[in-house]
């Protein structure tokens, strides 16, 4: 469990020394993917329970973020490039088409993902008799003249 | 400006100002032990820390900076502004754990919680300390002195009347009712923000017609040229990335949305939560809250640009004057509201920033330097002779010296990243996270943050366009990793047992 937790936490000091170096050499949209992937090992480490990730909390809203964030980046990158130094043919919810996906998808998608996913999927993330056998184990750690 | 929307604009912040010092007041019998006093702690429900946290994210800077800074350079700075899904990712990533270690013992500041995990380093705490001050006194400062600029011009009113009239009763209500009082006072401040954003979003609406018409304007106006200044527009400056490197687009993405779990303001709310359960519904209520807010700052940037491509107002001669002239274009209350918003984002910012500046000088640096405990009520007391103390000589600071808020501009959220994540974000998710460790991490964030304080005094410019912070971030996290995987203090078979099972949460 430990050596998992290691290698997660190197993957992420790796990412962010990855990203700062590609943002340097100006590739900032593959910096930015990669991003999406630092962040998401951040929110595995913080969500895991005794060293294991609930499969449907990976799903959603861990994963479901995920491939929103890198669609709406690329997307992004893909109308920008379109519609580069000319007025785009139409506009998506009245926004320039490479915008609208900063609203869409990275505004309200990233809301509707992490933040109602976090709330629908409360009890998989922390459930009553996970923070009660906590609180039990830290009486218990107490009790014993440990250092909480 | 007229009359009329003046001494209605008064009037409301008269009565915005009265309010909060009477919730800082009211505050004061719920602050009743040092924990309570100084963080608060388990004693709220997640709308009243929802709206807290929301309100002391957004500064003032958030309402008029922000508008302005899209209204020059397009719309990179909207990934900053709609990073409302940051919350729920601070919450994934450290709610739980931030929240227990209030189980473990008691838990006033954030000095505190790196206390339990790393077996009282004095070390850790003493440097965590001086570099969240020096993001604090930042924030603080300007905080003060943009709103007694804007009041004091708005008004006519003397600039040091102005300033000491607004932050006085700040202090004094702070002084009162402590960082108990400060979460409620700053709730009703964010739920002001949000009521006043919705109405002026609606406002945009109604003036410009949605935003396909601002995009059409924009496209279709070219150069634009009036009053001696001339701004050039196209399509390209409402894509995603607008005039600026993509690398900018980058960072104003990532340090936001993963910086907000290393903001004090965020953590410190973490361990006000009465119910831990609760944090998914504190999560929704901040999001949605800064959801509004949020966008509030895009349509004044947005609304801005319609307005000068429409030939409605010439080309703004300062960027920032944006949200201040498009509020203008929406009326009175529109006025109203506006000003009503940038105060309760200045106060919010200011009493947390203030707050937690006075518990670092008067608790956590005495401790971090060894000098003895005393009981709670003594630093009670102490903290309020403190946050007196250093909340005139702020004022007085800010509103004197212009070139030191310049100054300390330079500091701000990436500094306070810097401070936070080798301690909370590694120590709190990586049981091999050590106390060497994560020293070393903050000594390199400590040294980097003024060696590139100094470079950017100089003008110097950092590779690839990216923020000098970032750099110190990556730097930071990096060596308190490598280090921690040759050094064993408080980890692994030396951590607590108490915090392995905050970890393994």
């Amino acid at each position: 469990m430990e050596r998992k937790q290691t290698a997660m936490m190197l993957a992420i000091a790796l990412a962010w020394l990855a990203v700062l170096i590609l943002g340097w050499n100006g590739a900032w949209l593959i910096a930015m993917v990669l991003s999406v992937f630092l962040m998401l090992g951040h929110m595995v480490l913080g969500a895991t329970h005794n060293g294991k990730l609930d499969a449907g909390f990976l799903a959603y809203p861990l994963l479901t973020w995920t491939a929103l964030w890198v669609a709406s980046f690329l997307l992004s990158a893909y109308y920008a490039e379109a519609f580069r130094g000319k007025v785009p043919d139409f506009t998506i919810l009245g926004f320039h088409p490479s915008f609208a996906w900063t609203i869409i998808t990275y505004w309200i998608g990233g809301i509707a993902s992490l933040s109602v996913g976090l709330y629908a999927m409360r009890d998989r993330w922390l459930s009553e008799a996970d923070w009660e056998t906590f609180k039990s184990d830290i009486a218990a750690i107490k009790a014993q003249g440990g250092q909480a | 400006m007229s009359a009329g929307a003046k001494i209605l604009i008064v009037g409301f912040s008269f009565a915005m100002i009265v309010v909060s010092f009477l919730i800082g007041i009211w505050a004061k019998r719920k602050a009743d032990t040092a924990q309570a006093f100084f963080g608060g702690t388990a004693l709220f429900g997640p709308f009243t820390v929802g709206l807290s946290t929301m309100s002391a994210v957004a500064s003032a800077f958030a309402i008029v900076g922000i508008p302005g800074i899209i209204y020059a350079t397009g719309n990179p700075m909207s990934f900053w502004m709609l990073s409302s899904a940051a919350f729920g990712m601070a919450y994934i990533i450290l709610g739980k754990k931030v929240r227990a270690m209030a189980e473990l013992g008691p838990i006033s500041s954030l000095g505190d919680i790196s206390d339990l995990r790393f077996q009282k380093s004095r070390y850790i705490k003493a440097v965590m300390s001086l570099v969240l001050f020096l993001g604090c006194i930042a924030y603080l400062a300007a905080q003060i002195k943009g709103v007694s600029v804007m009041f004091a011009h708005l008004l006519g009113w003397n600039f040091y009347v102005t300033g000491f009239l607004i932050f006085g009763v700040l202090i004094a209500y702070m002084i009162i009712g402590g960082e108990a009082g400060g979460i409620m006072t700053q709730a009703f401040q964010g739920l002001v923000m949000a009521v006043a954003g919705i109405i002026i979003i609606i406002g945009f609406f109604v003036v410009t017609g949605g935003f396909g018409n601002v995009l059409e304007a924009v496209a279709k106006a070219g150069e634009v040229t009036g009053g001696g200044v001339t701004k050039k527009m196209s399509a390209d400056f409402l894509n995603a990335w607008g005039v600026l490197p993509g690398q900018v687009s980058m960072v104003y993405m990532l340090v936001p949305i993963l910086g907000t779990v290393g903001q004090p303001q965020v953590l410190t709310r973490m361990y006000a939560l009465k119910n831990p359960r609760d944090m998914p519904k504190l999560g929704l209520w901040a999001a949605l809250s800064h959801a509004v807010v949020g966008f509030l700052a895009i349509v004044m940037g947005f609304g801005a640009l319609y307005l000068v491509a429409t030939g409605k107002i010439a080309p703004l001669a300062k960027a920032d004057t944006a949200a201040a002239v498009f509020a203008d274009h929406l009326g009175i209350w529109g006025q109203l509201l506006f000003y009503a918003t940038v105060l309760a984002a200045a106060m919010s910012s200011a009493s947390m920033f203030l707050s937690l500046s006075a518990g670092i000088i008067s608790r956590d640096l005495p401790a971090a330097f060894g000098l003895k405990a005393v009981d709670g009520p003594t630093q009670i007391k102490r903290f309020r002779v403190t946050m007196g103390v250093l909340g005139v000589i702020a004022v007085a600071l800010a509103l004197t010296n212009d070139s030191m808020v310049a100054i300390l501009g330079t500091f701000g959220w990436g500094t306070l990243m810097t401070a936070t994540f080798p301690v909370f974000v590694v120590g709190l998710l990586w049981k091999r996270a050590s106390k060497e460790g994560v020293a070393t991490g903050l000594s390199i964030a400590l040294v980097l943050n003024v060696i590139c304080f100094v470079l950017v005094q100089n003008k110097f410019k950092f590779p690839g366009a990216i923020p000098w912070y970032f750099n110190v971030i990556v730097f930071s996290i990096v060596a308190t990793v490598v280090v921690s995987l040759f050094t064993s203090g408080a980890a692994g078979k030396n951590l607590d047992r108490a915090v392995e099972k905050v970890i393994d949460l």
